[in-house]
Formats: C-alpha cells, structure tokens, sequence
C-alpha cells in the first residue's frame, strides 16, 4: 500500500513538472523568474501611440527589467501571423501578438498559438475570450468622429451632421473598408445608425455612396494623424481611442474635438491576445499578458483611451480615478455597446466586398 | 555645327523644374510647420539626434551596395553573352525581367519563407534582403543595361577586338565595360535608390532599414516625417552626383559624342 | 563553356528564389479546399475584380503614355549636344532619387499640393480658378496619373537617355548636310533608330505603374479598385484574409505582362529590322 502511494505520488510529481503549464496562472514567482532568464520579449505590430502601448511598454519594462523589441509597428494583423510562420524557430519570432478577431480565429483554425488563462481571467466578459484560453480580448473601442476644430470651428456630431454641405472634400477614414478595421467599423456604424443592424451592414454602404456622391468623402486614407493634424483632411472617422490619443499628441499644434456619433447606437469592437506556440520566449510572454490583464495594466489602457476589457470589473471596484473619468467621452455610449459575432462580421465582410466598389465613387 | 538647344528645351526644362520642385517645397514648408503660425528646425534637430536615423540609414546602405554586387556578378556577364552568343535567350530574359512586377511582395515573401528555412546566418539577417532586393530592382538595371547594349552593337566591336587578337576577358573589361559607362551608371543609380527607399520586404521581414524608419517615425511625429523625407531625398541626391561625377574622368564618353 | 557558366548562374538564382515561390502562389491560385479548382480564377471575372483590373491596366498605359513623352523631351533636351554641361549631372541624379521617391511620402506632398485643401489649389481659388468644381480631383485615376509621372519621368529619362546618346552626331550632320530639316530628321533616322528602346522603356513604364502599390494606396485607398490594392486587402490586411483570391489575382496579373510582353516583342522584331 505504501509502495503504491509513494509510487503514484512520485508520479504525480513528475508528471506535474514534465506535463506542459495547463495554462493556469499558478506561481507568479516562478513566472518572474522565469521571464526574468530569457530577458527579452518580441512585440509585433504594437504602435507606441496605440491604446498608450508606448507608456505600457515602458512601465513593463522598469518594473521587470526585461527589454522589449517592438518590430513593424504599423504592421496589419495578418502580418502578424505572417510573422509567425515565417520566423519560426528563430530567436525573432513573435512572442505576444495584438490581432482583430478574425485573425485571432485563423490562428486557432491553424493551430498557431499556445493556451493561456490569465490570473484575472474571470473578469474577462465572456464574449471577448476564447474558451480554451488560446486568445484574449484586450480592450475595446467605439467608432468616432475627430475633427480638427482649427480648421472646421463647427464640429459634426452626428451621421446625418455629416452630409452637411459645409463638410464638402473634408471626411476621411482611416484606409479602406476592405483592408483596414477601423473603416470597416465606420461603415458598420453607419449601418447601425441608419437603420442597419449587426446582420446587415448596407445601410452603411448606401450611407458612404451619399457621403462621396454629396462629394463630403474624402478618399485619402487617414492612417496615422498627419491629415488630421494638418488640416488636409480635417474630419476623420476613426476609433475612439486613437482620436483622443492624436487630440493629446497635436495639443499646441491643433485642436481636436472627439464625439461618438450621437443619436445612433456605438459600434464597437476588440483586439485580442494571443501567445504563439512558437514564441521565443515563452515565459515573458506570459508574464507580459499578467501585466496586461493586471488593474494596473488594464489602467494604462484606459490612460491610452481605449476600454480595457475588465473595465466593468475596475468600475465597480471604483478603481478608475476621477481625474482620468473626467478626460473620456461620456460613458452613456459604452455601456450600450454589444459586439458584433464572427458570423455576423464574416457576412458583412462579404457584402462589403461585392458592393463597396461598385457603389461607392468619389 | 550649329548650337541645338532652343527654347523648346527650355521650356522643357522649366516645367519639369516647376512640377519637380514645388511638391518638395511644399513638404519642406510642412516640415517647418510647428504649430499655429510658429516655423522652425526643430523636427530636424529631433531628427538628426536619434541613434536610429544614423543606423537604418548605414543598414540600407549597406544593403544598396550589396545589391549591385549581386546584381553586377549575375547580371552584367549573362546578359554580355546573352547579346553575343545566345540572342535566342533574349525573350526568356526580358519575361523574366518582368517578373518581379506581377509578384506582389507579400506573396514573394511567403513563397520565399515557406520553401527556405536556413541557413540562420543568412535568413535571420537583414543581408536575406539581398534576395528580394536583386529582383526589385532587376526589371530596372536590365532595361537599363539592355538599352546600353543595344545601342552598342556589341557584335562589330567584338569581333574588332578579336581580330586584333584580344581574348574574352580583355574585351569585355577593356572594350565592352567601358562604352557601356552611362548604362552602367543609370543601373547602379537605380539599384540604389530602389534599395533605400524599399519599405514592404523590410517591414514584413521586421528589419529596421531607413524607409521603415522613416515610416515608423511618419505615424505619430508628422512633421517629422515630413523632414524626413526631404532630408532622405537630399542626401540620396547628393550620394547621386557624387557617382556621377566620380565617373567623370571621361566626360567625353559620358557625353556620348563619338 | 565559361559564357554557359554564367548565363546558368543567372537562371539557377531566378529558379530558385523568384520563379519557384512564384509557381507555389500559381499553385494556390488553383487549390481549393477539395483540390484543383477553377473557381478563384473564374472569380476574377466577377464585377468588382474586373473594375481593379480595367483601373490597373488604364492608369498603367495612361501614365506609362506620360512618363514616356515627356521623359523622352526631357532626356532629349538634357542629352542634346548644346546642352550646358552641369545640366546633364543634375538633372540624372535628381532623376534617380525622383525614380523611387514614392508612397506615403510622395502621396503626402501631393496632397499638400493639389489634394482639395492643397496650397497650390488655394493659390489658384484666390485667382479665382476652382479646379475641383470643374470636375478635377488627385484622387481620380486622372490625379493618379499626374501623381505617377513624378517617378515615371525619371525613370524614362534614365533609361533613355543612353539611347540618345547614342544618335550619332555624324548622323544629324549628314542629314543637315544633306538639306533635311528637324523633323524629317527624326522622322527618318531618329526615332527609327530609339524605337526599341522606347519600346522596352514602355514596357518598363507599364510595369512599374501596374504594380505599384503604396503611393496609390495612400492616395485613394478604396475609391479607386486596383488590383494592387485588392491583393494587399485579401493578404495583408487587417479586415480580411483570403490567400486564394490574393494568389489569384496574381496570376490574373502575370497574365496581363505575359500578354503586354507578347505584343511588345512583335514590335520590336518589326520596329529593329533595319538593323539586318
């Protein structure tokens, strides 16, 4: 009898030590020390004037001492995945990745991450995690309208202000419905605030084919703040958390207001976490993801403006400062947002792909 | 002999100035935009005192000159035989030279990865990029060289210095190399400026070369990424007259008068 | 044997790294979840890929068309024999960097320049000139082109320029010699003698533009299909993924350069066989 329970003892132990981490965030020294040996963490795609990564990279990296090398900021998610298999086994691959949905799906369907439950991943709303653990959403935002006031002293603030003639060649969006996320966010919006709904998304797509036909729509893409911020494009419909982001940066250089289209229901949506199976480094990277899903990383998001996904969990904990409450768009919109499913985005892709061209000149 | 250059040419002239200039004076203006109605240096001095301008830049030219190294070694000799020995090559070549354009640079780089993982000291360096880079910039240094070689009419020169009892290396390297001069010059010129102001191999293959620097820098600092681009233009200018005019110990032969 | 050795090094590289990734992506073009499928090509026929195509092919002749009239003028006025000497220096080397100054950069300027808030649009609104009201705008495939001929002009000139160069002067003296005026000259012996290389700088004029990606992307992202456009949409964007249609679509263009390249090739036989 002893023999055995010592016998399935030991085997327990070994097996505890030899099975992979179950993806339970157990020992957090453990985790440090780990992440601490391998001294390096691979971002990709993160721009430091994103949801405040910059901040968050740094505070990262005093509080653990571990450097971060951040490749192709302005890279798109389905880079990131190219990343990942193309730099497999080298000392450059990926180690955490930031994707939209659709993409943190192709990378379950290929088998390219690695499970991982945070310690605080019960606060995490259902609906913006994957079961398994294979991919995490972030932190969310909603779509806006920033305007340079410099430029345009009357700011539009809703879809229907919009149309308005005075508007003419001045609204931009940041790239194209087909190949960037945040205008495709703009025409679902649009379709939710003009009788669409989150299965159909042409209300959207006649709105924008008023919008050029009117001649309001301007057809540069608004990637970054230059057009805002210059004035060359000085209405852009973007997220939320970028405009308020690009409103703090050009503070001196240029104003800019920032409104969730009123009279309409918000548009929404998130990015999500998820760690590769081939990651470099795989212990800072998860270390990396306790920091993010911590209060206090979940805190810098919001600093950056962009919704964490605990946000629910730091209100009723009453952790979010008053001062940073004071410098965010009203909360009224927030609190509506529902998140569109992958069926339902799957769809509206289609659709947009088929009519857009034809339907929208400039 | 009468003086050919008359006022169309000038006019000519003119009007490409105009167009040339003003859109780079304008960014230059935007470059010295800090605000309001205030203008001065100071997204240059933020510029030029960043460790990263000096080493992207270094690294894509580094890369620049390996490329016309390849492309010199490859290029240049087949394409000599291709003219004296096999024309019947000739059509293989130009759709080949073609290439490049049809293949968008995204597909090329996942072709590429997935058909070659190693060596490491070659792929996990940014001197992979040579791969990619010889074929961007081979639709222009052959049509640059295949100008040159046309024009030459290599075959009567050829046979010139055969018969004056000359073997294959001293006629390509003392006959055919040297007449060739301009062609060569405009192949080197665009290999270079191809390689530096390359952005989507480099970016997706996340090496840090001058145009993602630059890039990276355009998305939160506008103004200057605006320098940027005027400093970048400038400087690769200046590299540029001083090929040119290094080759200039036989300004006959650049002139082309015969 | 030596000559053999290095046209085969040549072609042994191309395999490799250019021609076999390239038959992996024709591969793609033809695999479906179930196998060989025709599926994605024929999907290439339905409206919207067929606009990108129309767009891409149009804007490709069109600027080409530009790059090489007016780059050939240019080189031609750079490259004539009364031409001050320091001219021919500045003018190449402006055109090389001019050749690659393209993208964000490039697309910037000309926004700030005849974009609808652009300076020299204001400039010519206090004088009272609207061009956006009479129907101009950059971001048709009209300001494309204009926006094109900033890199297609160099390059035209740089290529051309040694072709010029290599008109004889002895050939103009002789026909001045012979009575001829300006234009018979040309007509006769000047552009006889450049045709194939204004052939071939076409081609390359077409190329450039057909494939090129980032100054339209950054100009007018979706108003204008391209297929450029398009592929970097289906492979690299951030809304959707789809590696079939991209492989596709670039199958579809290397159809269009193989058809251009056959053409071209028939012209050039016809246009150089005074050379026999």
């Amino acid at each position: 009898m002893k023999r055995r329970t010592l016998l399935s003892t030991a085997t327990l132990a070994a097996a505890s030590t030899t099975l992979p981490r179950l993806g339970y965030a157990d020992d957090m020294d453990q985790l440090v020390a780990a992440a601490k040996a391998e001294g390096t963490l691979n971002v990709i795609t993160l721009p430091r004037d994103w949801a405040n990564y910059g901040a968050i990279m740094d505070a990262f990296t005093a509080k653990y001492g571990i450097a971060i090398n951040d490749a192709n900021p302005d890279g798109s998610s389905a880079q990131e995945i190219q990343a990942v298999k193309s730099l497999k086994g080298q000392d450059r691959a990926p180690d955490a990745l930031d994707l939209g949905p659709s993409f943190a799906d192709i990378g379950v369907q290929q088998n390219l991450f690695t499970p991982y439950k945070v310690k605080t991943w019960h606060s995490v709303p259902a609906d913006m995690k994957n079961p398994d653990g294979l991919w995490t959403g972030d932190y969310f935002g909603v779509v806006s309208i920033a305007t340079n006031t410099n430029v345009v002293p009357k700011a539009p603030r809703s879809w229907r202000d919009l149309k308005k003639p005075e508007y003419k060649g001045m609204i931009a969006l940041n790239g194209s419905p087909l190949g960037a996320g945040a205008a495709f966010a703009a025409v679902f919006a649009a379709a939710l605030g003009n009788g669409g709904s989150y299965e159909n998304i042409e209300p959207g797509i006649e709105y924008f084919a008023e919008l050029a036909k009117l001649g309001n729509l301007n057809p540069a893409a608004a990637t970054g703040p230059a057009l805002l911020v210059s004035g060359q494009a000085p209405i852009v419909i973007n997220w939320d958390y970028l405009s308020l982001g690009y409103r703090d940066m050009a503070a001196g250089k240029a104003n800019i207001e920032v409104v969730v289209p009123e009279g309409a229901k918000p548009y929404g949506s998130f990015y999500c976490q998820a760690i590769p199976a081939d990651a470099a480094h795989p212990n800072a990277a998860k270390l990396w993801q306790e920091f993010l899903y911590s209060d206090a990383g979940q805190l810098m998001f919001l600093e950056g403006y962009a919704h964490p996904a605990r946000f629910e969990s730091l209100t009723k904990r009453g952790l979010i400062p008053a001062s940073l409450s004071a410098k965010l768009p009203p909360a009224a919109p927030y609190a509506e947002v529902k998140f569109a499913t992958q069926e339902q985005v799957a769809k509206a892709q289609k659709v947009l792909a088929a009519n857009w061209p034809q339907m929208v000149k400039i | 002999m009468k003086t050919q250059f008359s006022f169309g040419n000038w006019a000519i002239i003119l009007l490409a100035l105009a167009f040339f200039i003003v859109p780079l004076v304008i960014t230059g203006m935007f470059s010295l935009w800090e605000g309001g109605s205030r203008y001065g240096f100071s997204a240059y001095q933020l510029m030029f005192s960043t460790t990263d301008f000096w080493k992207s830049l270094f690294l894509s030219f580094r890369l620049s000159v390996e490329t016309i190294i390849v492309t010199f070694v490859l290029l240049v000799p087949a394409m000599i035989f291709v003219h004296l020995k096999a024309p019947q090559l000739k059509p293989l070549f130009e759709f080949i030279s073609n290439l490049p354009f049809v293949i968008p640079a995204i597909a090329l780089i996942d072709g590429l990865t997935t058909l070659y993982t190693g060596p490491s000291w070659l792929i996990s360096t940014p001197n992979y990029l040579v791969i990619p880079y010889f074929f961007l910039a081979l639709p222009y240094g052959y049509r640059a060289l295949e100008v040159g070689l046309t024009t030459l009419d290599v075959k009567t020169l050829t046979e010139a210095g055969q018969s004056l009892g000359a073997g294959w290396g001293r006629i390509i390297l003392t006959v055919l190399l040297p007449n060739l001069r301009s062609a060569l010059i405009g192949a080197i010129l665009l290999i270079f400026t191809t390689v530096i102001g390359e952005f989507t191999f480099a970016s997706v293959l996340l090496f840090h070369t001058f145009a993602v620097f630059i890039n990276d820098t355009g998305q939160n600092a506008i103004t200057e990424a605006a320098a940027l681009s005027l400093v970048s233009f400038l400087i690769t200018w200046v590299f540029m007259l001083g090929v040119l005019f290094s080759g200039r110990k036989d300004a006959g032969q650049l002139k082309g008068a015969r | 044997m030596i000559p053999w050795l290095f046209v085969g090094l040549f072609l042994l590289f191309v395999l490799a790294f250019l021609v076999a990734p390239t038959a992996v992506l024709v591969l793609q073009a033809f695999t479906g979840a179930h196998g060989f499928t025709l599926s994605y090509m024929s999907g290439l026929l339905s409206f919207q890929y067929r606009l990108a195509f129309e767009n891409s092919i149009l804007l490709a002749c069109a600027s080409a068309a530009v790059g090489l009239i007016f780059g050939a003028l240019l080189a031609n006025a750079v490259a004539a024999p009364g031409a001050p000497a320091f001219l021919r220096g500045f003018v190449t080397s402006f055109s090389a960097v001019a050749a690659n100054f393209s993208g964000v950069p490039l697309a910037f300027a000309f926004i700030s320049t005849l974009g609808s808030l652009g300076l020299v649009t204001q400039m010519l609104k206090h004088l009272g000139i609207n061009i956006y009201d009479m129907g101009f705008s950059l971001y048709s495939l009209t300001g494309l082109t204009i926006t094109f001929a900033y890199f297609q002009v160099p390059l035209m000139l740089i290529i051309i320029v040694p072709a010029i160069d290599g008109l004889r002067v002895q050939w103009r003296e002789a026909a001045d010699g012979l009575g001829a005026s300006k234009w018979q000259y040309w007509r006769h012996i000047g552009l006889p003698v450049l045709t194939p290389s204004l052939l071939g700088a076409f081609l390359l004029l077409f190329g450039n533009a057909f494939s090129a990606f980032a100054t339209p992307f950054a100009l007018t992202d979706g108003n204008i299909a391209l297929v450029t456009i398009d592929i970097s949409n289906v492979l690299s964007g951030n809304v959707m993924s789809d590696p079939q249609v991209g492989a596709a679509l670039s199958t579809g263009m290397i159809i269009v350069m193989a058809l251009i390249l056959v053409i071209y090739s028939g012209l050039t036989r016809h246009a150089a066989r005074w050379r026999k």
